[in-house]
């Protein structure tokens, strides 16, 4: 499934609704960009075609937007923790 | 009577008239944003909604504008929903006076009547989450109270921070968190990220309506905003110990999150519409990863619209926004009568004083640029003199028509500091601020011709009183001819 904000082709389904499942709603999520979205919203929420330009993100923006608040710097003697912070959630996937 | 929960405002609201319950199945998107657009637009007495069906869910309920009008803010406070603005603001004040008034701890708090555990969470089988803003890059809970503690001074209880933050749904069990610089909760993640640990984090929500609004009220960092609601209550704050966290939370809130800040780690966020009017996003933010949700049976998802104002949340932060700015003007500026800060948030602000000398009313308009909330709001300051009632937006204009002169009373601030989501801001979060002088100038300040100002006539205020009484009512019949 295309995300219709970032168009990466991985977007996954959330949950579906709890009465009548996916027959009455699923929510999918990009796990780029994050954005979020019913299947029964609007096309301009739901597909790529009709999704607002002004709206639409980019690997490159995703990735140059500043960090709030910034990530502070280690204490000394603090040891580097294991997992670099942002990789393995497919943020920049 | 203080209410212990929102279950408990919910049914004053509708003893009074304030609440409307909506049966029929409601869409989640657009009609649930919709209507609570709508709501705020009902004027001083718009009621609260309750949604009791949602599509797709069982027992989906949605409560919104539950602090949405002048009426629902007095209830909120225990005051008639007749009370007026200014009273309002005033009574708040008052009642700070008895702060802090220590928290209890309750024992048996209804929302361990659920427990969800881990990968066994979804937050959108929990809540019917939907969408607010049409250019919102998710759905948000933008009404919990969020509890974190200093990393530093854990045990230290006024240093545990009570604030509301946007909170975007990232999957089943994971939210971005936009923890603004200025904000204590961002003092406390830093402390835990200089030392690569996680921040533990508890998330209220649907709480009592004092909650909101002391959450919602700019503190000082070692306040205790529990403390607060108790002063506001007058009676203690009853609180539970969070299961997980160990965090003291509201007893009585529909559901609690809990879980950590997960350390030195930004995800894209938003974008989303913004108590200023416009979208904020496209910063990268941090995240909350849900461990445990406890909640109550059927549980109400309290949640807030914002966007172009009025909306719930100028009524919600309003007079919180007040009071703390007149109470920090009046410790060193006694002559200060009142503050109306409530236009987003206090980026427009008005100020009523007296003036002891000569440029005193710029001054005191200059210090309000420099409160800790006014360094990243108040960013026009109009001064008024005391006869003038700064909620009184006439009264202020008469002020500006007749007391100001733009050749002497402006002070223009190049270059001074902003909250990021100013859209005016440039760059983000310095801005130009200015404050108006639209006093009586007094003595050395011998300027204009103010001295021949019309005056009521007498027993106007006695005329006033008794038109209104028969305005209301029959009219007793020694009275004036048609
Ligand atoms: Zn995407």
């Amino acid at each position: 499934m295309t995300c219709p904000r970032c168009l990466y082709d991985h977007a996954e389904t959330v949950t579906a609704a709890p009465e009548g499942g996916a027959a009455v709603w699923e929510v999918r999520q990009c796990p780029r960009c994050w954005y979020a979205w019913r299947s029964t919203e609007a096309p301009a929420r739901t597909s790529a075609e009709h999704f607002p330009a002004e709206h639409r993100l980019t690997p490159e923006a995703i990735d140059a937007a500043p960090e709030l608040p910034a990530v502070p710097p280690l204490l000394p003697g603090v040891p580097e923790p294991a997992a670099a912070p942002g990789e393995d959630r497919g943020a920049t996937a | 009577m203080p209410y212990d929960d929102l279950r408990g405002y919910l049914e004053a609201l509708d003893e009074h008239g304030q609440l409307l319950r909506i049966t029929e199945p409601a869409a989640p998107e657009p009609d649930l944003a919709a209507a609570a657009t709508a709501a705020a637009r009902m004027g001083p007495r718009a009621p609260a909604l309750c949604f009791e069906s949602v599509t797709g869910y069982a027992a989906g309920r949605v409560a919104l504008n539950v602090h949405g009008s002048w009426a629902n803010h007095a209830l909120a406070l225990d005051l008639p929903p007749t009370t007026g603005v200014r009273e309002q603001v005033a009574e708040f004040s008052r009642r700070w006076d008895s702060f802090p008034l220590p928290a209890e701890h309750r024992p048996g708090p209804p929302f361990l009547a659920h427990t969800l555990l881990g990968e066994d969470i979804d937050l959108y089988r929990v809540l019917p989450l939907f969408r607010l803003n049409a250019h919102d890059g998710g759905f948000y809970v933008d009404k919990a109270a969020v509890v974190t503690r200093d990393p530093e001074d854990p045990d230290h209880f006024g240093k545990q921070n009570v604030g509301i933050y946007r909170l975007q749904c990232k999957g089943r069990r994971r939210l971005g968190i936009q923890p603004g610089s200025i904000h204590d909760i961002a003092r406390h993640l830093r402390a835990a990220e200089e030392r690569g640990q996680d921040l533990p984090v508890a998330v209220a929500l649907g709480n009592d309506p004092v909650i909101s609004l002391v959450a919602a009220t700019p503190m000082a960092y070692e306040e205790s905003e529990y403390e607060l609601a108790g002063a506001l209550r007058g009676t203690p704050a009853p609180l539970a110990r969070a299961p997980l966290t160990g965090l003291d939370v509201p007893w009585g809130c529909e559901v609690l999150m809990e879980g950590v800040i997960e350390s030195r780690v930004r995800e894209i966020e938003g974008p989303f519409g913004e108590f200023t009017g416009h979208y904020s996003g496209g910063r990268r933010m941090p995240v909350i990863r849900i461990d445990r949700i406890s909640h109550r049976t059927d549980p109400i998802f309290e949640h807030l619209y914002l966007g172009l104002p009025w909306t719930e949340i100028d009524y919600l932060m309003g007079p919180a926004t007040c009071v703390p700015l007149l109470r920090q003007l009046r410790a060193e500026f006694p002559e200060v009568v009142a503050v109306n800060a409530m236009y987003t948030h206090g980026l427009v602000a008005i100020v009523s004083t007296r003036s002891r000398v000569g440029g005193f009313a710029r001054a005191v308009g200059l210090r309000l640029t420099t409160t800790p909330h006014g360094l990243g709001y108040c960013k026009v300051v109009v001064v008024v003199d005391e006869n003038v009632d700064p909620f009184d937006l006439p009264q202020v204009m008469w002020a500006l028509s007749t007391k100001f002169n733009p050749s002497q009373d402006v002070i223009h601030l190049p270059g001074m500091p902003v909250l990021p989501l100013d859209p005016s801001s440039s760059p983000t979060g310095i801005s130009g601020k200015i404050v108006l002088d639209a006093t009586t100038p007094v003595p050395p300040d011998h300027r204009g011709r103010h001295t021949t100002a019309v005056t009521d006539a007498p027993r106007t205020q006695e005329w006033l009183t008794r038109l209104t009484s028969w305005a209301q009512g029959p009219r007793p019949s020694t009275g004036a001819a048609p």
